[in-house]
Parts: structure tokens; sequence; C-alpha cells
């Protein structure tokens, strides 16, 4: 009997796999060549959320583009926004005060930490292991307490302006995020008693997807992807913004660069970020949030209902067709994003829009390497490697 | 960004590309060096196997419409971001496309991460690739029409976001 | 329908309404078709502290024919709109749809070239929450108005 079962014929099969699948996270239609259970080749069809961010940047100014900015991963917004808005500062030549770019670390961090619990999350609830997604929640939910604290919403928060933030933060502020910090690492901890030695996580994700460092480069992964083949690549440690340079973290590295490395990198991220988080919070300098140029950002608010020039000033920047205008020039800017290097090309042409925005979203990137990955593996397999990759779909697609 | 390895990149493009620079640039310490595109691939070997340069770190590709820029002599560009890993810099090449000629080196062979990338410029503004392995639009249906980031195409698009006639599932 | 409808308007059909209706809006099975920031907010409703499980909607099916409530959470855009149709068609009867967010009810933010402005263009939708994204608790808002909506159904034959 096993002899006449080897010898049954069987044919390749192809099959969708997306758009609307509970397993891919996000939008986007992976068509795979079995044979049997494994796959011999993949393709990978996306653009079912391309909305045009580019081209709607081109006809908003460069204030009203941040909250379009913050749409494009809406896991983590505040680090869009802050990349975004370091690029447009970065165009005009200056720098916010310390304060500003100390609140900006924080909210990046808070954020990064937000994007990971959701990756690692929906990794686990994708492999069978619904209780991760739980804890990982109510952590998110913490968070997401302190982001309506400061910024009034709890997603999209659209926090950052050229020239500095939006409103200094509120009193209490200062205490919320220090019991954050000082509260979440037993939550790892329970997710690393859940998943690290798990036989089923590990069977199920070592030896899953592994690239290797050169093929990671040639490929131009970024992130904790790039980071767990090896390659030891952090902006915020070799090209420092925002004051990262005052704070003392480490970047992981991994070796094998399979899942299990992606997984065991992004949870080593979310503890060194509490501690930037812990640092930046007993360290936070006094002072004003935005800069003192008020061609750049609006006056405060005493000054325009009291003097004809914070008045003349606030009526400059806000109506329609005024706003700043940046000097005409080409930019390029990356900081590091929860899912890699996020970066903002900017052409300005000297008038209230930016001509031309392209933003080099970490997604799109990382996702080009799917089809590799994923031949010779089985179809399970493809999920966990889908879920390990972190995809976005509106970072994907803008 | 670091300013005298960004020199000496400079220093060794000049002295073995001295025909192919047409421009070289610098504000707020980043170089932007516009190439003629006949030159591009060289160029780009080069900047990736040099042992001092090392440049293997293809960032990002970009296209620009240059339509409504004054000044500009040729409609459409490239944009190439390219990070060295050895020496911690960036650079930026730039290569003019005319209207006339829209197609320019595809640098896949050198970085694999240039698949999709300049498929989303093919998709966006029509400009194509030369040696590409498979050119195709990316973000839009195969069947549309026009190239929409081009400064000549309307926001709101031409009427493809009112059409519905989708076949009865 | 057969019998009920015979029965004519009278109690025993209005029992039978009140039954069926109590019935189905208590136990909605949804069908997250979630594309963008609006379907993380409703992936928070659905998580411990927003608990959707509370009005009978936790069981959440990936496949048309086994769910009532489309749930659309997200920008359509034009690549997209003929797999919502697909999808919307491929549902059994009764279904009902259910427009989460500024884009699937209009656009939202973006009036551009790709994105679809209101996906009542192509389907029909019972309930539209506005926000961008909307909290949880507008999502639940959303969903209890929805089950008042239910309320209100008969087996009578009607025009619709």
């Amino acid at each position: 009997m096993a002899d006449e079962i080897k010898e049954i014929p069987t044919e390749r099969m192809v099959i969708n796999f997306g758009p609307s699948h509970p397993a891919t996270h996000g939008v986007f239609r992976n068509i795979l060549e079995l044979d049997g259970e494994r796959i011999l080749d993949a393709e990978v069809e996306i653009g079912f959320l391309h909305s045009g961010f580019e081209k709607l940047g081109e006809h908003r100014t460069y204030n009203q583009f941040i909250p379009i900015a913050d749409r494009m991963n809406y896991l983590s917004p505040l680090n869009n926004d802050v990349g975004y808005v370091l690029t447009v500062e970065k165009l005009f030549g200056i720098e916010v005060p310390p304060r500003c770019q100390y609140i900006r670390v924080i909210m990046c961090e808070l954020n990064r930490i937000a994007d990971h619990l959701v990756s690692i999350g929906m990794h686990a609830v994708d492999i069978g292991a619904m209780t991760v997604f739980l804890y990982a929640y109510k952590q998110r939910e913490i968070i997401y307490d302190i982001l309506e604290f400061v910024t009034g919403s709890r997603m999209n928060n659209c926090y950052p302006r050229v020239g500095g933030l939006v409103t200094d933060v509120p009193e209490g502020f200062e205490e919320k995020v220090k019991d954050f910090a000082d509260h979440f690492l037993p939550t790892v901890d329970d997710i690393e008693r859940l998943l690290t030695r798990n036989r089923i996580w590990v069977d199920r994700n070592k030896g899953i997807g592994a690239i290797s460092a050169e093929e990671a480069i040639s490929w131009g992964l970024s992130g904790p992807i790039l980071r767990a083949a090896g390659v030891e690549r952090d902006i915020r440690k070799d090209e420092p913004y925002s004051s990262y340079d005052h704070f003392d973290f480490e970047i992981p590295v991994g070796t094998r660069g399979d899942c299990y490395d992606r997984y065991l990198v992004r949870m080593e991220e979310m503890c060194q970020s509490t501690r930037i988080i812990q640092q930046a919070i007993a360290n936070l300098p006094g002072g004003e949030v935005n800069v003192d140029d008020p061609k750049i950002i609006l006056p405060p608010k005493e000054r325009v209902y009291h003097t004809i020039e914070g008045l003349i000033h606030h009526f400059k920047l806000i109506m329609e067709e005024h706003g700043f205008q940046p000097p005409k020039g080409e930019i390029y800017l990356a900081t590091e994003a929860p899912n890699g290097e996020l970066g903002f090309f900017i052409i300005s042409d000297g008038t209230n829009k930016p001509y031309r925005i392209h933003v080099r979203a970490p997604s799109f990137i990382n996702y080009s390497v799917f089809p590799q990955l994923v031949r010779g593996h089985m179809i399970s397999d493809a999920v966990a490697i889908i879920s390990s990759l972190n995809i976005i779909a509106g970072e994907l697609d803008r | 960004m670091d300013y005298p390895e960004g020199n000496q990149a400079l220093a060794k493009l000049r002295a073995t590309f001295p025909d192919s620079i047409i421009e070289v640039k610098e504000f707020r310490r980043d170089i932007t060096v516009t190439i003629k595109k006949e030159a591009l691939l060289s160029i780009m070997q080069f900047l990736r196997d040099d042992e001092e340069l090392r440049f293997n770190y293809l960032a990002s590709i970009s296209g620009v419409d240059y339509l409504k820029i004054e000044g500009v002599e040729n409609r459409f560009a490239v944009v190439y971001h390219l990070y060295s890993f050895k020496n911690n810099c960036r650079l930026a090449i730039k290569a003019f496309v005319t209207e006339g000629s829209l197609d320019i080196d595809s640098v896949y062979p050198l970085w694999k991460t240039a698949d999709w990338q300049e498929r989303e410029i093919y998709d966006l503004f029509g400009i194509t690739f030369k040696g590409h392995p498979a050119l195709k639009r990316v973000f839009l249906p195969e069947d549309y029409e026009g190239h929409p980031l081009r400064k000549d195409y309307s926001l709101e698009g031409r009427g493809e976001r009112s059409r519905f006639d989708y076949e009865e599932g | 329908m057969g019998l009920e409808s015979r029965l004519g308007d009278n109690i025993l059909t209005t029992i039978a309404d009140k039954f069926i209706n109590w019935g189905r809006k208590n136990s909605l099975w949804p069908l997250t078709f979630g594309t963008a920031c609006c379907g993380i907010e409703l992936m928070s409703s659905i998580a411990s502290r927003y608990d959707i499980s509370r009005f009978g909607a936790e069981v959440i099916r990936f496949s048309p024919r086994q769910a009532d409530l489309l749930v659309v959470a997200g920008r359509i855009v034009i690549k997209m709109g003929p797999v919502l149709k697909k999808i919307y068609d491929q549902m059994l009867e009764p279904k009902w749809v259910m427009a989460l967010g500024a884009c699937a009810t209009s656009g939202g933010v973006f009036d551009t070239y790709g994105v679809i402005q209101g996906i009542d263009q192509f389907i029909p939708v019972d309930v539209y929450v506005p926000g961008c994204p909307p909290r949880p608790e507008d999502i639940l808002n959303g969903l209890l108005k929805l089950q008042k909506k239910i309320e209100r159904d008969t087996v009578l034959p009607q025009e619709r």
C-alpha cells in the first residue's frame, strides 16, 4: 500500500492567499504555486490600499500633510510624524529646543513599543496563541491612555508641528509615563514565558524564512529584519537625530535571520525602548517646546490676543494660501521607525506647498523579499513569515 | 552625512568619471551629484564596488516630474539615495530623463531592492527601466490608463473611482 | 418565509418577529473587512477592555458564508472595490453592512484618484459610524444602533 501511495500522481496547484484572508494583516495578495503543501514559487500583488498619499501631499501645505503622514503606519503614527517634521526642519536648517526633542523621543519610543506589541501579538495569533494578543493589547490600552492624555486622540494623533509641538505636555505626564515604564517589563516576561521556549513556537519559527546579511543588504531591508540577519544597523545610533545620542541603549542583533530571531529582536527592542523612556523622563529638561521663530510656528495665544505682531504672524501662518515657505532645495532624511528606515525625500520650490514628497516606506521594501523567503517552505510557514515581516498595508501601498 | 567622507566620494567620482558629471550640489550637508543617464550603471557599479567607498546599500529611488519648476531643462529625473555601511555616509545621485526618451538603465543587477522601487516609478510616472526583470504596474490595476504622479494629472483622477462596473459575484 | 407570511399581521407574527429579531440582533457574527487604521480600532474593541463579546458579536468569521454583518473598516480603493462587492454578494441573507470610519462612509481625508468616495455607491449600508478613527465606544454605539434597527424587522414580506 505504501508503494502505491508513492506513485499517485500529483499536480501543481496555484492558489490565492489574500487579499481578504484572516492570516494576512492588511490587504495584499499572494499567489502561491504549491506541490502538495510545499511552496514552489510565489508572486505578490499589492496596491489594494493605494490612496495616493504622495500626490495628496503636493496639494496640501506642509503642516496639513502631518495628519496624512499619520495614516501611513497607523500602528505607530507618531514615528511617521516625527520623521516628516524633522525632514522639513532640516530643510529650514533649524533645530528645536531640547525639551521638544526629549518629548518627541518619549512619544516615538512609546509608539515603538505599541507597534512591536501588535506585531508579536498578531504573530502569535497566527501561530495559534491567542493569550499573547490579549496581554499585548492590555498594555497597548495603557499606552493609548497616555497618548490620549497628551494629544487628545488615541490613534493618528498628529502631535508634532514643524518647529515644535502643538502644545506642551500637561501636568501629570511624567508620573503616568514613569508608572508605565516601571510596570511594563513584567508583561514582556509573561510573553517570554509563554512563547520563547515553547516547543510549538520554536518549531514553527526556527529556521523558517532565513536570510543572510549580504542578501538582506542587497534587498534593502531595514529594521528588525536586518538586525536579525546579523547586521548592526540602527539609525538612532549611526545617524542620531532628536538627541538620541544622549541616551544609553543597546541594539539587539540576531544570527540566523529567521522568524525566531526577528521575534527575539523585537522583544529585546521593547526592553531597550523602556530604558530610553526611563532615561528621558528622569532628565526631561525644562523650557520652551517651540522654536522661537514666529514665521515657522504659531506664536503663543497671549501674544496673538495682545500684540499686533502676534496677530499678524498668526494670520500669515493660518490663512488660506499663506503658511510658511521653506527655502528651495531637495532634502532626504531617514529615521528609525519600528519597521525600519523611514525616509522622506522632499523637494521644495519655495512656495507654501511641497513640490514633491516621496516616502521611503520600510514595509514596501521589506515585503519585496517575500517570494524568496517562502520558496521551499510549507504553506503554514508562509503565514509565519508574513507575520514576522510585520507588513503594514498603509505604508506598503501609500 | 559625514562631510569628509562625502567629499572623498566626490573626489573619486570626479577623478574616475570626469565627463559624466553634470552638476554637484551641496545643501544642508547632503551632496547630490547629477550625472548623465548613459553613465548610470558604470557609476553605480563603481560606487558599490570600490574598496574605500563601498556604497552597498540603496536606500531609496524616487522619481520627480520637474514640469512646474522653471529653469530645469529636462522634465523627469530619477534620484538614487545611497548609503555606505563602511563609512556611515550618504550620497544622492540624480539622472535626468527627457520626455522624448523616457527610459533609463535599471540597477536591478546591482541591488535587488530596485525591483519594486523601479516598478513604482514606472507605475506612477511612466519611466521605463531597461534590463528590469518584470516591469509592470505595482499599485494600480493593470488596465489603468495614465500615470498619476505626473504634474498634468489631476488629484481626483479621471473618473476611475466612480466607475462601478463590477461583475456579479 | 412561507407559513409566517400567510398568518397575516396579527399577534402571532409580532411574537414571531420579536423572537426572531431578538435572536438575530444578539448574535451578529461580524466579517471584519479591515483594511486600514479603523481595523486597528476594531481590534481594540474586540480585545478585553471594550469587549464586543458583551453584545454577542465576538465570533469573528472571515468567510462570507458564515457571517452576517460585514464591517467595512478602512479606505476602499479602486483595486479593492470588486473584492468587496464579491464578498458582499457571497454573504447569505439576512445580512447587514456597517461602514466604519470616515473613509468607508465618504472617502474621508482622501479625495484622490485612488479612493472610492464612500462604499454606499455600490453596496447598501445600514449603519454609518463616523470618526477618524472612531473610538471603540463609537463602534459599540454603532452596533447598538444596528441592533435597534434589527428590532424593527418583520417576517412579513415588505417593500424594500
